[in-house]
């Protein structure tokens, strides 16, 4: 388990990129739809999800902007940019690649 | 329960820098625990001491957050407008004084030359300079960035801005004064030594007093309109 996790964590970035491809999102439903898509078996820390939030931002991969729910909590939204398609893409392709070598290697 | 989340959350802050980001970041931390024990709770899956601890061990290591919330305090300017300010100040200093001495080195020469004609043009030369430092004074003043209405959350926040806003407009208030008293005076002089009409000249002033009453007026209406549109 610890070494699927370590994995899973060293992905974040592109895991929140691919979220944010469907919608735009706020930290705690990302990590729900995390949740829900593992089973419940995985879900990120607050700590590394808003540390690779910040990363992807200063690579302008994403932008924040508040949202206005009329009720309710105000929340911070993130949507991907133009140049985080461009970078989900090429992580996915290298993704790929790798999954590729490493299935043939373990086998 | 909800409010032990909020007070651990203020606990965690505590060390962390008071800028506007970490306030956003915590509000915005907070908030997603609040959700997740909210779900939680609802769901029925355990009970609300479970869901607490399980809200607050699923936080992690926040430290490196922290980090990165140093650099910008609220209402400073980037470094390079920081040294164009000074710059456009100290130059402003510098024409008020070049201001002086021309008006002196002008009276001086029209009190040594018999029927010169030109009385008060050293007054008149000292006033046009003085224009260009109070045009770089006021520019100066509006030199701060616009701050973003959505990023405005909290009270605090609301309140900084606030006073942010009022530091700006009495620099640009103290601005327009400058320039509506340099231009009386100006006036005032120019119109007393071309056409002599010292006994009814000083009413520029009472004009000028009018005139810095109405700008202020102007301003505050202004400034209430701004606040409803908040």
């Amino acid at each position: 388990m610890s070494i699927t996790s370590d994995i899973l964590r060293g992905h974040t970035e592109a895991i929140i990129l691919s979220h944010l491809l469907e919608r735009d999102s706020y930290g705690y439903q990302i990590n729900k739809d995390i949740m829900k898509k593992t089973d419940n078996r995985y879900e990120l820390k607050e700590a590394t999800l808003y540390s690779a939030f910040r990363r992807l931002e200063q690579a302008g991969s994403i932008r924040t902007y508040w949202g206005d729910e009329t009720t309710g909590a105000r929340r911070r939204y993130y949507a991907i940019t133009d140049t985080g398609r461009q970078a989900y893409l090429s992580y996915k392709q290298e993704w790929e690649e790798a999954k590729e070598m490493i299935d043939h290697l373990l086998q | 329960m909800k409010e032990r989340i909020v007070q651990y959350f203020n606990q965690l802050f505590e060390d962390a820098p008071k800028t506007r980001k970490a306030l956003e970041l915590k509000q915005e931390l907070t908030q997603n625990a609040l959700d997740k024990y909210e779900d939680m709770i609802q769901e029925g899956r355990c009970s609300e001491e479970d869901a607490y601890q399980n809200v607050i061990q699923s936080i992690g290591d926040v430290g490196e957050l922290f980090e990165d919330l140093e650099e910008k305090n609220l209402l400073e300017l980037p470094e390079k407008d920081r040294k164009k300010r000074a710059m456009l100040k100290s130059v402003a200093v510098g024409l008020y004084i070049l201001a002086g001495v021309v008006f002196f080195g002008l009276e001086m020469i029209a009190w040594n030359i018999p029927g010169y004609p030109f009385d008060g043009i050293g007054l008149v030369a000292a006033g046009l300079i003085c224009i260009v430092p109070t045009i770089m004074l006021v520019y100066a003043a509006n030199m701060y960035p616009g701050y973003s209405k959505k990023a405005s959350t909290s009270m605090v926040e609301e309140y900084q801005q606030e006073k942010y806003r009022n530091g700006r407009n009495k620099e640009i208030m103290v601005a327009i004064s400058g320039i509506i008293w340099t231009a009386a005076l100006v006036l005032y002089f120019l119109i007393s030594f071309n056409l002599g009409g010292w006994h009814i000249t000083w009413v520029i002033f009472l004009i000028a007093a009018c005139v810095q009453s109405v700008a202020v007026l102007i301003n505050s209406l202004r400034r209430d309109k701004e606040k409803r549109l908040d």
